[in-house]
């Protein structure tokens, strides 16, 4: 990676962390567990970690337990030597190396890349069930564990009702049980693990819920809106919408976002669930616009040749008012500057 | 709901090459280019019966190669969007896909049986990748359910896919069974549902306005029907149609009309019609570019095709399986104790 763009990202943790990084000061001289630590939301909380670290002299110890640490130490190579990161290469249903003397576990290990989950929904769900089912067995060993914060999905309560702005924690919704929709099916199954361990073991593990995010680390090839509007305009295409463009959706900034893990791992109370995500939707057209404005020449704005209007999933936005209430969190990044960063990151590390 | 428009999508170029043993030339390709565009066609679509890359001994020769056929289409649309039928075997990635591109094809239909979506994968998200609008195919659809024809059109629209097309690929469905599935379609999908019909039992045109009163924003069809075995949708009918109940569709009837009559005197030997075999085919469920195969190789055995293709629809058989058409032959003509 280019050193401009470890600036950049060096800058965006700092830029949250300003005046903030006090709410973490129990990760002094503690030991992190990040359980599929190589993805967007493990790399972001890897470098809020560094950063802590580098500027504040936190002292954490992180463990990145991942199957693609290879990739990782290629992608991030700035994380391979530092002598406060190990990276473990291991499958999340076959913990063989985990660190014992870990305080706080992140479990984030599940790949979110809907062209997996259709073409193979029954290894999705094995990593998400088998995968949540190791790690609380490997939790019920760790001596130290103070928090064990699961990942899940803003997906779990299945689609938004159109009479609510969000979908707050205790939405009684769930995802229509049949194959398409294993992700979110295999997650909410997941939370109810972690309750069961909670209950049986009295493991201290709490769950957030993330929606969508944004930044630097994302994978372009990823077939959602934000990244196919960016890896259209980066490649000088016009940006092509899927339907309508009415559809709405939010986006959190990855330094937020790492932030908000942290905030909620550290603050938060065993058997809690927070909402991870902006509350501040957008349709799609007006991301498309967004996006658009950051490139030179400004790229088109497509439609499909058959759009098909709105369907009853045209929105879904999360309820923060958990997250700010009880955390103190809200988006410190907004969108319009969120996607700026984001493009220009890319477009450093293009050129 | 018929206020809405429909957008055209006219395979002749390409479904229409079944009918002729994929023996379309430069100069029909580029007159009828002409013809449609000139009627403001939405999307015209070129090649091989079987779609890009799919010219060979088993499938049969295309007289105008992929590139030349394309680059021809191309030149002669201005305002039509140009297309191709992509099935990932037959073509691939780098051999076919990306020159076509590079030829200027702005709408890529990646096709598969309708059971198989997941090799539609790579070729639906590099065409995504490359900016062209991309749609999904799912051939032979009557051998599945609504409810599974859904999970497999999730998997094109997780891919990248913009819509998806539901074939009738042997003219066997009736306008109940098109309603259901569109009616499925649109309410699990949140991308655009398209229909492709086949004419073997007589209600291409009544299936296409179901499909579009249940919500499909894309219908196929082509001129004069000028497809595989009883031929496709009929067009400028089709045109007409929509049209005189109220959906827009962009197109200049009688404009649409003259690139019919035109398709009828420089594309085809022969109008196609529903033959006896043909609506056997279309009962039978079976590929209607089985036809000519099953006709020749039934007259070649003494026995009756009809008996060929009935056999065939109970063995499920699917395009790519043709060689299966000769042992049925010959197991049905040694039944008859003929051979």
């Amino acid at each position: 990676m280019k050193l401009e763009c470890q600036t950049r990202i060096r800058h965006d943790c700092l830029q949250v962390l300003h005046g903030r990084e006090k709410a973490l000061d129990v990760l002094r001289q503690t030991n992190l567990v990040i359980i599929g630590g190589t993805g967007f939301v493990g790399s972001w909380i890897a470098e809020m970690v560094a950063t802590l670290n580098d500027e504040y002299q936190f002292g954490i110890k992180l463990s990145l337990i991942s199957r693609s640490t290879d990739q990782f130490a290629i992608r991030l190579p700035h994380f391979a030597h530092r002598s406060d990161v190990q990276l473990i290469k291991s499958d999340v249903r076959q913990l063989g190396q985990f660190p014992m003397d870990a305080d706080w576990v992140i479990h984030a290990a599940a790949n979110p890349d809907v062209r997996t989950h259709a073409s193979n929904p029954l290894d999705t769900a094995s990593v998400i069930v088998d995968g949540t089912m190791s790690v609380l067995r490997t939790a019920e060993r760790l001596g130290r564990l103070k928090k064990l914060l699961y990942l899940s999905s803003g997906l779990v309560c299945g689609s938004q009702p159109a009479s609510v702005k969000g979908v707050s924690e205790s939405a009684q919704g769930a995802p229509t049980p049949d194959a398409s929709f294993i992700y979110p099916n295999a997650k909410r199954f997941a939370e109810t693990l972690c309750s069961a361990a909670r209950a049986q073991s009295r493991i201290p593990v709490l769950v957030a819920r993330p929606f969508s995010f944004i930044g630097p680390y994302q994978s372009l090839d990823t077939p959602w809106a934000q990244t196919t509007f960016l890896s259209d305009a980066l490649r000088g295409h016009p940006i092509r919408l899927q339907g309508d463009g009415q559809v709405v959706r939010s986006y959190l900034y990855g330094s937020d976002a790492a932030y908000w893990f942290l905030k909620i791992l550290t603050a938060g109370q065993a058997g809690d669930v927070v909402n991870v995500g902006s509350p501040v939707g957008i349709a799609l057209q007006d991301l498309a616009k967004e996006v658009a404005k950051n490139f030179e020449p400004s790229p088109d704005i497509m439609f499909n040749t058959a759009p098909r209007s709105t369907g009853k999933s045209a929105q879904l936005l999360p309820d923060t008012t958990h997250a700010q209430n009880d955390y103190g969190l809200s988006v410190f990044t907004p969108l319009e500057e969120a996607i700026k960063l984001t493009a220009q990151w890319h477009a450093m590390q293009n050129n | 709901m018929r206020e809405r428009k429909i957008v055209i999508s006219d395979p002749s170029l390409r479904d229409g090459n079944h009918a002729v043993q994929h023996a379309l030339r430069e100069d029909q390709i580029a007159a009828y280019c002409k013809a449609a565009d000139a009627a403001g066609v939405s999307i015209v679509e070129v090649g091989h019966g079987n779609g890009l890359g799919a010219s060979s001994l088993q499938l049969g020769e295309a007289a105008t190669p992929d590139h030349i056929a394309l680059a021809t289409a191309r030149a002669n649309l201005i305002k039509s969007k140009l297309g191709i039928h992509v099935i990932p075997g037959f073509a691939t990635i780098e051999r076919d896909l990306k020159p076509a591109l590079e030829l200027g094809v702005d709408v890529v239909r990646v096709a598969s049986h309708c059971t198989e979506a997941d090799i539609c994968e790579r070729h639906i998200s590099y065409s995504r990748s490359m900016g062209s609008e991309v749609w999904g195919c799912l051939m032979m659809s009557h051998m599945i359910s609504p409810a599974l024809l859904l999970e497999q059109a999730r998997k094109m629209e997780s891919y990248g896919a913009e819509g998806v097309v539901f074939m009738d690929s042997s003219g066997h469905y009736i306008p109940d069974d098109v309603r259901q599935r569109v009616e499925t379609l649109v309410d699990g999908l949140s991308i655009a549902v398209g229909f492709h019909g086949h004419n073997n039992l007589g209600l291409a045109i009544a299936n296409s306005m179901a499909a579009a009163d249940a919500g499909a924003t894309l219908l196929d069809g082509c001129a004069r029907g000028f497809g595989a075995g009883a031929g496709n949708t009929q067009l400028e009918v089709l045109v007409a149609v929509l049209e005189r109940i109220g959906y827009s569709t962009g197109i200049d009837l009688y404009k649409m009309l003259d690139a019919a009559d035109l398709a009828e005197k420089i594309l085809m030997k022969e109008v196609p019609t529903i033959s006896s075999v043909s609506v056997v085919s279309g009962m039978a469920g079976v590929f209607s570019g089985f036809m000519k195969p099953v006709t020749r190789i039934a007259k070649e055995f003494n026995i009756d095709p009809r008996d060929v293709f009935f056999e065939l629809g109970r063995r499920k058989i699917i395009a790519g399986q043709e060689d299966i058409i000769l042992e049925v032959a010959k197991e049905l003509a040694q039944q008859a104790g003929r051979r």
